[in-house]
């Protein structure tokens, strides 16, 4: 199957410091990709790198065929994003950020697309709010409705649900599956196994910037395994 | 107290240092006390071109106006000082979630900057000139006496705009109203007395006669707005949920002719919705020009009116220029990460939000002009403040990239920033004192600009972006 996202020997050094070391890694068209790792084990620096925000420091990295350290800025015309901390800029209301964002991405029919995330999402009274003024979970809402408005064949996000309510996660949840069921790609960075295990079709499992596992999510639960108990047994020896 | 004092020095010295490493802001002050040392052996030849009581004025007014260009703590309670490095999280704003009195951190904030600023700018003047000294067989008194003088100008001009500022914070028809009755009082005493107000700035008196009753007048001065600021001081808490109409599309549309309109329309919202366009313009831009044009006056005996109007157009340039300060404050690259952007198309934007504010400097100046009674060399003078803004703004871009207001104290950029504007403004001052119409000549500076801004642009794209 088509590789989406391809890395190899990809690393990333900050001074002494390696955060991300030598990964080899294959994300297939059509996946719900889940790079898994405990606090501080590379998984956002890979998805920086991944989105061009950060330069490698070795080996190199494709996505949709391009490579990221020479036109980041065609990767990120291509893909979606979220970032770990979501950051709209402060002084915009909620619908003048997706404005700004539909101006940059010039994307077709904006407000029909706009209007049909904030009933999916249920946070339309909100778009004359200002971004500052947002609570954590409705400024992710935005930070979703950013990524996918465009709809992009691949989309990269930092901790997807983290700062929704279990009512919201489920919904989340459906729409990632039915967004990759389409032939479209989904690269989540996760700490949350139960999510991962639920939804991802293959994982990847990065520890102090090296990676400790790949594989299919029927490899991983071969033999009643259970994706915490692989997690625990690699990350702990 | 002490305990979060100086968690917030080391706060700040990590906010520079992680940008370009402690060594580079270390020698920050060293390179001001070198420059202030070698500035000692030229004395001598200065003064056989200007008085030393007109430097002495200039070098006052110059530490008046840094003190006027930091002090507007009072916009902190509009959070600005949360904004200014994105996401970080600061001390400062601990009062949310630790049991700290809101205004008892933000009163060790400021005495935080305060220390900064001294140990960066003010002390290392003092330290030069008396080091200094020794070899130039100049009496101790002097360096000592210089070293207090600018710190009270320093402090003055900071505790002036922080009073105002917070006045601001509070009401800003409260500060149109001081502001009229402050500029009545100044133009009173002007016009009875024929004397420029400048004369009565206390530290200014205290260098020329020392006293015990002046210092401590000087201090009253300092000291009483700044009290007055903080108890007027009020916390940004957080209010309820506010609507606001959608400008975004309109000003796109009002801006298509220009580069990367979003960008430019996001600046000009930022700007507007921060209080920023009228606290930037009163405390950074307007109150720091008109007391130096004061201070300026006071040389009209070394100076002809004209050569000190032209002079003033070249502050002016370089004040105008801090106006690219004001539009990266609200955010980093690490916002516009997400999209298909390069950072010159970040920098670009800033270009044209930038020059949407020109329009500041150039109302400005040409009123001065008229006031001055020398409208006929309104040319000149606009096209020189405008070169002076472009050319210095250019020179910022390629130093400091989308970050002025932090790599600015990375020492190399420093030199370098003082050695480009420095050059050029002899170059200009030169040639405007053999004809005030050789200041049409500052167009010129554009090409330099033109160049440096690509140079910058080029520059910063290959660079990371950065954490804050």
């Amino acid at each position: 199957m088509e590789s989406i996202i391809e890395t190899k020997s990809l690393t990333k050094k900050y001074g002494d410091l390696t955060a991300v070391n030598a990964v080899t890694l294959n994300v297939r068209k059509g996946s719900l990709f889940g790079l898994l790792g405990p606090n501080g084990s590379g998984k956002t620096t890979m998805i920086k790198m991944l989105t061009g925000q950060i330069l490698p420091s070795s080996g190199n990295a494709h996505v949709l065929g391009l490579d990221v350290a020479i036109d980041p800025v065609g990767v990120r015309t291509l893909v979606g994003i979220i970032p770990e901390q979501e950051s709209p800029p402060s002084f915009l209301t909620v619908m003048e950020y997706l404005e700004f964002v539909g101006d940059i991405r010039k994307i077709p029919d904006l407000e029909q697309k706009v209007d049909w995330w904030f009933d999916f999402l249920e946070y339309g009274d909100k778009r004359n709010v200002l971004c500052k003024d947002l609570s954590r979970g409705t400024r992710q809402k935005l930070m979703l409705t950013q990524a996918f408005i465009h709809n992009p064949e691949l989309a990269l996000i930092d901790e997807p649900l983290i700062n929704f309510d279990p009512i919201m996660q489920d919904k989340v949840k459906a729409f990632f599956v039915s967004y990759t069921k389409q032939g479209n790609t989904l690269f989540i960075s996760t700490h949350l196994l139960e999510t991962a295990e639920e939804i991802c079709s293959e994982v990847a499992i990065l520890h102090v910037g090296n990676l400790l596992y790949t594989g299919t999510m029927e490899s991983v639960k071969a033999g009643n395994r259970h994706l915490s108990d692989l997690f625990l047994s690699l990350v702990r020896t | 107290m002490a305990g979060l004092f100086f968690n917030m020095l080391k706060e700040e010295w990590r906010i520079h240092s992680t940008m370009f490493g402690s060594l580079n802001f270390a020698l920050f002050p060293v390179m001001i006390c070198a420059i202030a040392f070698m500035g000692t052996f030229l004395l001598p030849l200065i003064q056989t071109t200007m008085p030393v009581g007109d430097l002495v004025i200039l070098i006052h007014a110059q530490y008046l106006m840094l003190g006027f260009m930091v002090g507007a703590f009072g916009l902190l309670g509009h959070e600005v000082m949360n904004r200014r490095f994105g996401q970080a999280s600061l001390l400062a704003f601990s009062a949310r979630i630790l049991p700290l009195n809101p205004r008892h951190i933000f009163t060790i904030f400021v005495l935080k900057d305060t220390v900064y600023y001294f140990f960066l700018w003010i002390f290392p003047v003092g330290a030069g000139f008396l080091v200094g000294s020794l070899f130039t067989g100049i009496p101790v008194f002097y360096p000592l006496n210089i070293l207090l003088t600018l710190s009270l100008s320093f402090l003055t001009g900071m505790s002036v705009v922080f009073f105002l500022s917070s006045l601001y914070g509070r009401s800003g028809k409260a500060l149109f109203v001081f502001l009229i009755f402050a500029g009545l009082v100044f133009l009173g005493w002007f016009t009875f007395t024929g004397t420029n107000p400048a004369t009565l700035f206390p530290p200014l008196i205290l260098f020329y006669q020392f006293s015990w009753d002046i210092l401590l007048e000087s201090c009253m001065v300092v000291l009483v707005p700044c009290c007055i600021a903080l108890l007027l001081f009020s916390p940004d808490i957080q209010p309820g949920t506010k609507n606001y109409p959608n400008r975004m599309k309109p000003l796109i549309h009002h801006l298509n002719r220009l580069p990367n309109p979003p960008l430019a329309a996001k600046d000009m919202i930022d700007l507007w919705r921060s209080g920023s366009i009228v606290g930037q313009t009163i405390f950074s831009f307007l109150v720091p020009l008109i007391i130096i044009w004061f201070f300026l006056s006071l040389l009209d005996e070394y100076v002809s009116p004209i050569h000190l109007l032209l002079t003033f157009a070249m502050i002016t340039g370089i004040i105008a220029s801090t106006m690219y300060t004001w539009l990266c404050m609200f955010d980093s690259f690490s916002v516009y990460a997400l999209l298909p952007l390069h950072v010159r198309d970040v920098i670009t934007s800033k270009i044209t939000s930038f020059t949407l504010l020109q329009v500041i400097p150039i109302f400005f100046i040409a009123m001065i002009t008229f006031l001055s009674g020398q409208g006929e060399f309104l040319l000149p003078v606009l096209v020189l403040t405008l070169s002076v803004s472009y050319y210095v703004l250019a020179v910022s871009i390629w130093l400091t990239g989308l970050s002025p207001s932090v790599l600015v104290y990375n020492v190399r950029v420093m030199v370098q920033y003082f050695l480009f504007i420095g050059f050029a403004l002899s170059i200009f001052g030169s040639l405007t004192s053999m004809n005030p119409w050789f200041g049409l000549v500052g167009v010129m500076l554009l090409v330099p600009a033109y160049w440096l801004v690509r140079l910058g642009m080029r520059k910063w794209d290959r660079e990371e972006v950065v954490g804050y």
